[in-house]
């Protein structure tokens, strides 16, 4: 549910830039969302739709990148990925001594401006 | 025209959760960020816990809903400082919230606030405020399948409160595979197990509080 704030923030980020840099409208924006963070990328995805409306966003269309959870196993030394929001223990070697490096990503990276 | 902008989205909260912080250590106060599911028992802790914590800690509370006052009159019944948010809608509390609440809480007459957020599994931990520490509420009820249902709640909060224990005899919640679940998740969690109800072990929870905001 708070993918509506999610969308305004993002659109305020996008907007502001624009202003700043004397851009007139944006065509596209590309955003990184991990596994691990709570957003469901459809429901951003309709609600950044729905508040793109009358901003320079206006025909904007959002890619969402999605970044699943992966980490470093400290038992065996490898980098790993896994499906779920979570990991328990290294899917490689089952260890439980690892750190995670990827999947809470939620950013903003690129946009087409015109 | 493609242009390179590198920005976290959530941003804009976070810079105004670290006003806030700056607030709250300015008044030298220490505030806890109270998340839990839908009837865990957030608003029954509060109170126990301003029971517990009489005449030891001057406690100001905020409490976050949807809509409504019933949680704040509660409050306000034991004598406490409290603000309520209706956020009409959203599904979290929000720095900016906070920033525009605490402008009527008397933040220098106080030692504790409780930011009660709004009943919510999954949104609130993503949004910071300013607070010390994030605490988690689970009732047992809930089933012992939320850690890894709702993992981000677990691994974001810093404390673990199991509620309703006196349910214990009652449900099929294995309360042994809730911690073990947990730890999993975030190995540093700290875990107490409580009834508001009865109010059994409260006293555990109000003396850790007591540890921290010395």
């Amino acid at each position: 549910m708070h993918e509506v704030s999610i969308a305004q923030s993002l659109l305020d980020i996008a907007t502001e830039n624009c202003k700043k840099n004397g851009y007139k409208g944006i065509e596209s924006i590309k955003v990184k969302i991990g596994r691990a963070s709570a957003v469901v990328p459809d429901a951003l995805l309709f609600a950044f739709d729905a508040m793109k409306i009358d901003t320079i966003a206006e025909k904007a269309c959002l890619t969402i990148e999605e970044i699943p959870v992966g980490g470093f196993c400290n038992n065996c030394n490898s980098n790993f990925t896994v499906e779920e929001a979570y990991v328990l223990s290294c899917p490689r070697c089952g260890g439980t001594s690892f750190r995670i490096e990827s999947g809470r990503e939620l950013d903003i990276y690129e946009m087409e401006v015109f | 025209m493609k242009v390179k902008v590198v920005t976290r989205i959530l941003e804009a909260n976070d810079r105004i959760a670290v006003e806030n912080r700056k607030l709250f250590n300015e008044a030298d106060i220490y505030v806890i960020n109270l998340m839990s599911a839908p009837g865990a028992g957030k608003t029954s802790l509060i109170e126990r816990t301003i029971k517990e914590l009489y005449g030891k800690l001057r406690i100001g509370v905020i409490e976050g809903d949807i809509a409504g006052t019933e949680d704040a009159r509660r409050i306000e019944s034991l004598n406490i400082p409290v603000i309520q948010i209706n956020t009409g809608g959203a599904c979290h509390l929000d720095a900016n919230m906070i920033n525009e609440a605490i402008v009527d809480l008397p933040l220098k007459d106080l030692d504790l606030l409780i930011i009660e957020n709004v009943g919510n599994l999954v949104c609130p931990a993503e949004f910071k405020v300013g607070e010390d520490v994030k605490v988690m509420l689970l009732s047992i009820a809930e089933g012992d399948d939320k850690p890894l249902k709702y993992p981000l709640m677990f691994q974001e909060s810093s404390v673990l409160i199991l509620n309703k224990i006196d349910l214990l005899p009652y449900t099929n919640a294995d309360i042994g595979k809730i911690k073990k679940d947990s730890l999993s998740l975030n190995p540093s969690l700290k875990i107490f197990e409580v009834s508001c109800k009865t109010g059994e072990r409260i006293g555990e929870w109000a003396e850790w509080i007591q540890l921290q905001v010395k």
